[in-house]
């Protein structure tokens, strides 16, 4: 069993594009779908609606800058400020060139920044390659790694 | 008694209060205040008279006596069938009692009654300080019948001027003559204000020595400060006898407790005055004194309200309008007027405001540095070359300057600016020659000869009424500067918060509106992909105008980000060599439009600029994309790039044989979003000649468009010179593109 891919997507239009990329992907990996900032904190540390969810991190967090409630920028600090969650790659997706948020996303922490393309094409092709990097090729960090590999 | 050797340079040195002996016209009793023992006598009582006159007094209201306090008479006293007009005093140790014999009085009138009775009315009617010390020079001199009699004023070196002077023929006259300072010394002016009356009867007299009971007793013991009868110097004697003056008697003018002047009698032969006579001079000093003044506070007082209503009236104009210290000479009578001055100039750090004659601009900027160095709030010379010498090059326009300092942080200066005025003085005696020294010994003043000075490189002297005006002005300037600096710092606040709001709405909108675009896009391809078989073919063309409307939005978007940003990002300056610059996005341009045929024309050697890299590419991309667009009708296309290289810095120019623009447009070319051109005929934005505005102003540059219709156009910036010492280059600079491989 593949661990799961979280996405964290507010806006419906940006997250049927986004499904839609992760299919076109080819990825096996089962995507979560969350809505905001804070449901996402829950799902990862396993509380309130989430609190019966199975055990284990997902492959890669597909985070929203722009969230209601809890910012995409929180919800990186959250992770990184705990130990259980520490590990997890985090990908920020969004619409912002801006230097700030870049460099802020990268002071937390974050292990990569992609500016959504206009194009849908290129939007396809972003959503595949990180989804292909970080779910797949990526090697998790010592310690953290358990046995979900896709070709366990 | 043998005259001392001296050395007229020690002069001020000269103990004059405490010389140990008196003038024989009277004689001295010196006793313990308290037991009113002897202490010292002079050496002119005849013998068996010092205890008759020890016994006299004894008889007075000695006690009574208050140290330090002026002599009072005690009358006349008999000492063994003479009678004696005695005063007394104290000083700290020792009481001091000095007879002098009795006169008849003249007529049946005292001289201080008529003082009261004729001259006060007279001095009271005198209009000017000229008639008060002609009055009083002629009263005084019909009071004391001396031959010759002067009124003078010190100025504020310390010379003598003569005001006044009633004279008997045969005797020298010193009217509008000046003494120089060192004709009367340090010591000498002190004992003038607290010993206002002097008498020396006679210039050949022998000094009378004092006696002590106690032969420890020295003459230093014995102040003499006081006294009628003390010795005086034997140089001053000299000096008279030089002057062939027998006689001389001086009153002090004394205003505010300092020595204004001297009332200075003269007599070619010995001359001694009663006295009841003296104390007439005393008080006709006096009245002198408060009559001379009232006057100087009337006319103080009335310069003083004059000038407060000029300096009311600059401050209020400036008030009233929104400029700043500039606006002062914009009203140039009042300016000058307050100072009664022939220029004025506002110095504000490196430029400079003038109004009047003032000296070259440059010479003004160094002058006001000098001052501003100072670090006084006020300055005033009316002898300034003599304290900054390179005044002297412009000190016909400038010989004397009143300057205010607004700020101590900045070089703000308000100076006002005298001509010189060349004065030819007449000395009494040359002041900075040499005492001539003849036959070995050294003489006070031989020659009293006139002797004319020219004085240059002064002009009319600031008076305190004028200086007390700058002040104030200065004081009302600061008010109004300061509350002006406020004012700026609370639009510059407001500012802040608007550009910062402005900020935040363009990254909004522009974030914001990127997604929609990109939905706009996105679903549009997924139609295209999914239903593209069942769609018609207009069905088709119309999904490609909405792609293309997308994805133009989105470059619109982009764009306006980008000059958002180009606004707040910091610049990261270089000296950045434009030749490979230019010749990279040339080739950049080419390859973007293969099938073009374009004629560049690039100058060998292009300027190395000192600017941030990145936006330096940015602003020379747009110049040479627009060169390329809108040239792309012509066949061949012909682009130039030339170097500009001038006074207020370098750049580029790039000139292409395009489509062109009327002039009349030239000041929309650089607005955001302005076009020249039907979108249909040249695709674009509209935003990239702002953003090179943008990007050469941020670097203190300037931009520049020249256009002819149908003929083609010419864009060009700019960009400073870098500071000098301001190297932080990477890299050589490079002037010379040829270097550049």
């Amino acid at each position: 069993m593949l661990k799961p891919i979280l996405l964290v997507e507010d806006d419906k239009r940006d997250l049927e594009l986004t499904l839609i990329a992760l299919e076109r992907s080819q990825l096996a990996n089962d995507v979560i779908v969350l809505r905001d900032g804070a449901m996402a904190l829950d799902y990862l540390r396993r509380e309130g609606e989430y609190a019966e969810r199975a055990e284990g991190n997902p492959a890669v967090i597909l985070l929203d800058l722009k969230l209601p409630k809890v910012t995409g920028l929180e919800v990186l600090q959250a992770v990184r400020a705990d130990a259980g969650l520490r590990s997890i790659p985090v990908v920020m997706l969004t619409s912002s060139q801006e230097e700030s948020d870049v460099l802020r996303s990268y002071e937390f922490g974050v292990n990569a920044y992609v500016v959504k393309p206009v194009a849908f094409d290129q939007f396809v092709s972003a959503i595949a390659e990180l989804g292909i990097f970080w779910a797949v090729l990526n090697e998790p960090p010592p310690g953290s790694l358990k046995a979900t590999r896709r070709n366990e | 008694m043998q005259p001392p050797e001296v050395d007229l340079s020690s002069c001020d040195l000269e103990p004059i209060r405490v010389p140990g002996s008196i003038q024989p016209h009277g004689r001295m009793l010196v006793l313990e205040p308290g037991s009113l023992e002897l202490v010292a006598w002079s050496d002119n009582w005849p013998i068996g008279q010092l205890q008759a006159a020890q016994q006299a007094l004894r008889g007075t209201a000695l006690p009574a006596l208050q140290p330090g306090a002026r002599p009072v008479s005690l009358g006349a006293l008999r000492v063994a069938e003479e009678t004696f007009d005695v005063a007394a005093h104290r000083s700290d140790r020792h009481l001091f009692a000095e007879f002098e014999a009795a006169l008849p009085t003249a007529g049946n009138e005292a001289p201080i009654y008529s003082l009261g009775r004729v001259f006060l009315p007279k001095l009271q009617e005198a209009g000017t300080l000229e008639q008060l010390t002609q009055l009083a020079a002629a009263e005084m001199k019909r009071l004391t019948g001396f031959g010759r009699c002067l009124i003078y004023r010190f100025d504020a070196a310390g010379h003598g001027e003569v005001l006044a002077e009633e004279a008997d023929p045969g005797y020298d006259s010193y009217t509008g003559h000046r003494f120089p300072a060192s004709d009367i010394p340090q010591q000498a002016r002190a004992l003038y204000l607290v010993n206002q009356f002097r008498l020396i009867a006679d210039a050949g007299y022998t000094p009378v020595p004092l006696r002590a009971a106690d032969p420890a007793l020295t003459a230093a013991d014995l102040d003499l400060s006081q006294s009628q009868l003390r010795s005086v110097s034997p140089i001053h004697l000299e000096y008279m006898r030089n002057m062939g003056t027998l006689a001389s008697m001086s009153v002090s003018i004394v205003i505010d407790g300092k020595l204004w002047g001297l009332i200075s009698c003269h007599d070619h032969r010995p001359r001694f005055l009663d006295t009841g006579t003296r104390l007439a001079c005393e008080h006709l000093g006096q009245l002198l004194s408060l009559q001379i003044h009232s006057k100087e506070s009337n006319v103080a007082v009335a310069e003083r309200l004059e000038l407060r209503q000029l300096t009311l009236q600059i401050v209020s104009h400036l008030s009233d309008s929104d400029a700043t210290l500039q606006r002062l000479v914009a009203e140039p009578s009042l300016m000058l007027r307050l100072a009664r001055a022939t220029g004025a100039a506002v110095v504000r750090d490196d430029e400079v405001w003038s109004v009047g004659d003032v000296p070259v601009r440059a010479q003004v900027l160094e002058l006001a540095s000098w001052i501003a160095g100072i670090g006084t709030d006020v300055y005033e010379s009316s002898e300034l070359p003599a304290h900054f010498a390179p005044a002297a090059e412009f000190r016909d326009v400038a010989a004397g300057v009143l300057a205010i300092s607004i700020s101590q942080v900045h070089r703000h200066l308000i100076l006002w600016f005298r001509p010189e005025i060349v004065q030819t003085i007449q000395w009494a005696g040359n002041p900075q020659k040499p005492k001539a020294a003849a036959s070995g010994r050294i003489h006070p003043r031989l020659s009293f000869s006139s002797w004319a000075e020219e004085v240059r490189g002064r002009s009319a002297a600031w008076t305190s009424a004028e200086v007390g005006a700058a002040v104030e002005l200065r004081q009302a300037l600061i008010g109004v500067v300061l509350r002006r600096a406020e004012e700026l710092a609370a639009v510059a606040t407001e500012l802040g918060r608007v550009n910062k709001e402005l900020e935040a709405f363009s990254y909004t909108v522009s974030h914001d509106l990127r997604a929609p675009m990109r939905h706009i896009a996105g679903y549009v391809d997924l139609v295209a992909q999914t239903e593209g078989r069942q769609l018609s073919e207009r069905a088709h063309r119309y999904l490609g105008h909405v792609k293309d409307a997308a994805a133009f939005a989105g470059q619109m978007v982009d764009a306006l980000l980008d000059f958002s940003r180009m606004g707040r990002a910091a610049l990261k300056q270089r000296l950045v060599d434009t030749k490979p610059l230019v010749d990279g996005l040339v080739r950049e341009l080419a390859r973007l439009e293969p099938s073009r045929r374009i004629e560049w024309q690039v100058d060998a050697a292009l300027p190395a600029l000192y600017a941030d890299p990145l936006l330096l590419q940015v602003a020379v991309r747009n110049l040479l994309a627009n060169a390329v667009k809108y040239s792309r009708t012509r066949n061949p296309q012909r682009i130039t790039v030339r170097a500009i290289r001038g006074e207020l810095g370098n750049g580029l120019e790039v000139q292409d044989n395009g489509v062109g623009f009327q002039m009349k447009y030239v000041d929309k070319l650089f607005g955001v979003f302005q076009r020249l051109h039907r979108a249909e005929e040249f695709e674009g934005t509209g935003i990239g000649l702002a953003n090179v505005k943008r990007i050469v102003e941020r670097h203190g540059g300037t931009v520049w468009a020249k256009g002819v219709m149908d003929e083609g156009a010419t864009f060009g910036f700019v960009l400073p010179h870098r500071e000098p010492g301001n190297d932080h280059a990477v890299g050589t600079p490079r002037d010379n593109g040829e270097q550049h491989a």
